[in-house]
């Protein structure tokens, strides 16, 4: 057992010898690259349009209801004209009959 | 630890955090040195180092919001790297155990030389005795793997290790046992190949 611990130990220690000569600076264009990728995740694309379609929905909403208190009146006069329409048909007349 | 000791950190942060662009490409060029030597350190096979620094970086820029400055920045980022390394050895398929056949013969004459003498491996035969260190090493779990290579081939204490992975120091210690008693199982495996 001890043996193995002290083969171990020369074998990281001349592991440990070989120099790392590799070149640690970011390759060309790597941190252009990587930060263009990182903003382009970050930017917060899907609450922004969140953030517009339900300012969009509340305008539109708005909108509708101002159309229909505008024309009220006509939207009722409408309504009340489409009556005597029912009252031609013929089971509608049958009723009023019956009554 | 990166070597520019006047880069402003703190100042580049604050920038990143409103998505300036030149600020994110300052910050990987300060912090890709530290990044590029733990992924090189922990590197799985069949993964290129450049895809998984990548990775790392992203992963930072991902998460910088939960950057509250409770460890230093440099520290927060090595985690995020190790972790993704870790990830990556997990992930990589399990490899069938190792046997002497698989030695080449620059190697296997480096494993006698070390089991034989005192002296160890001749300068000359560094590459090969690091090799099979790594051989052995993708032999172990991912986090007991690291913690070796920290001890053992980095020469960091318990202290830094701990630091540098979050870990408390008692795990750190099991975990650097653990992997010792598994590193003479398969030395003593390859001995036993060796004479048969």
């Amino acid at each position: 057992m001890k043996n193995t611990h002290q083969a171990w130990e020369r074998l990281v220690s001349a592991a440990r010898s070989y120099p790392d000569e590799r070149d640690v600076k970011a390759p060309y264009g790597f941190a252009t690259r990587v930060a263009a990728l990182a903003m382009a995740a970050e930017r917060p694309v899907v609450s922004f349009v969140e953030h517009f379609s339900f300012r969009a929905m509340i305008a539109a909403c708005s909108l509708a209801a101002v159309v229909v208190a505008a024309n009220y009146s006509s939207i009722r006069s409408l309504y009340q004209e489409q009556t005597p329409v029912a009252s031609d048909d013929p089971v509608a007349e049958m009723i009023d009959l019956a009554s | 630890m990166p070597d520019d000791q006047s880069f402003d950190l703190a100042g580049c942060l604050a920038r990143v955090r409103i998505h300036d662009q030149i600020a994110a490409r300052q910050l990987v060029e300060h912090l890709y040195p530290l990044v590029i030597r733990i992924v090189r350190a922990h590197l799985p096979r069949r993964v290129a180092e450049e895809d998984l620094a990548q990775e790392v970086f992203l992963k930072m820029f991902t998460r910088l919001e939960q950057y509250q400055g409770a460890v230093p920045f440099p520290h927060w980022v090595s985690r995020i790297a190790l972790t993704t390394c870790i990830d990556h050895l997990r992930a990589q398929m399990r490899r069938p155990e190792y046997r002497w056949a698989d030695l080449s013969e620059n190697e296997a004459e480096v494993l006698e030389a070390i089991t034989a003498d005192e002296s160890g491996a001749a300068p000359d035969e560094a590459l090969e005795a690091r090799e099979l260190v790594h051989r052995l090493l993708d032999q172990l779990k991912p986090a007991d793997r690291m913690v070796i290579q920290m001890l053992d081939l980095e020469q960091k204490t318990i202290a830094e290790i701990s630091s540098l992975t979050g870990w408390n120091s008692s795990l750190v210690k099991v975990r650097a046992f653990r992997a010792r008693r598994k590193l003479q199982k398969l030395f003593a495996e390859l001995k036993k190949k060796e004479g048969s």
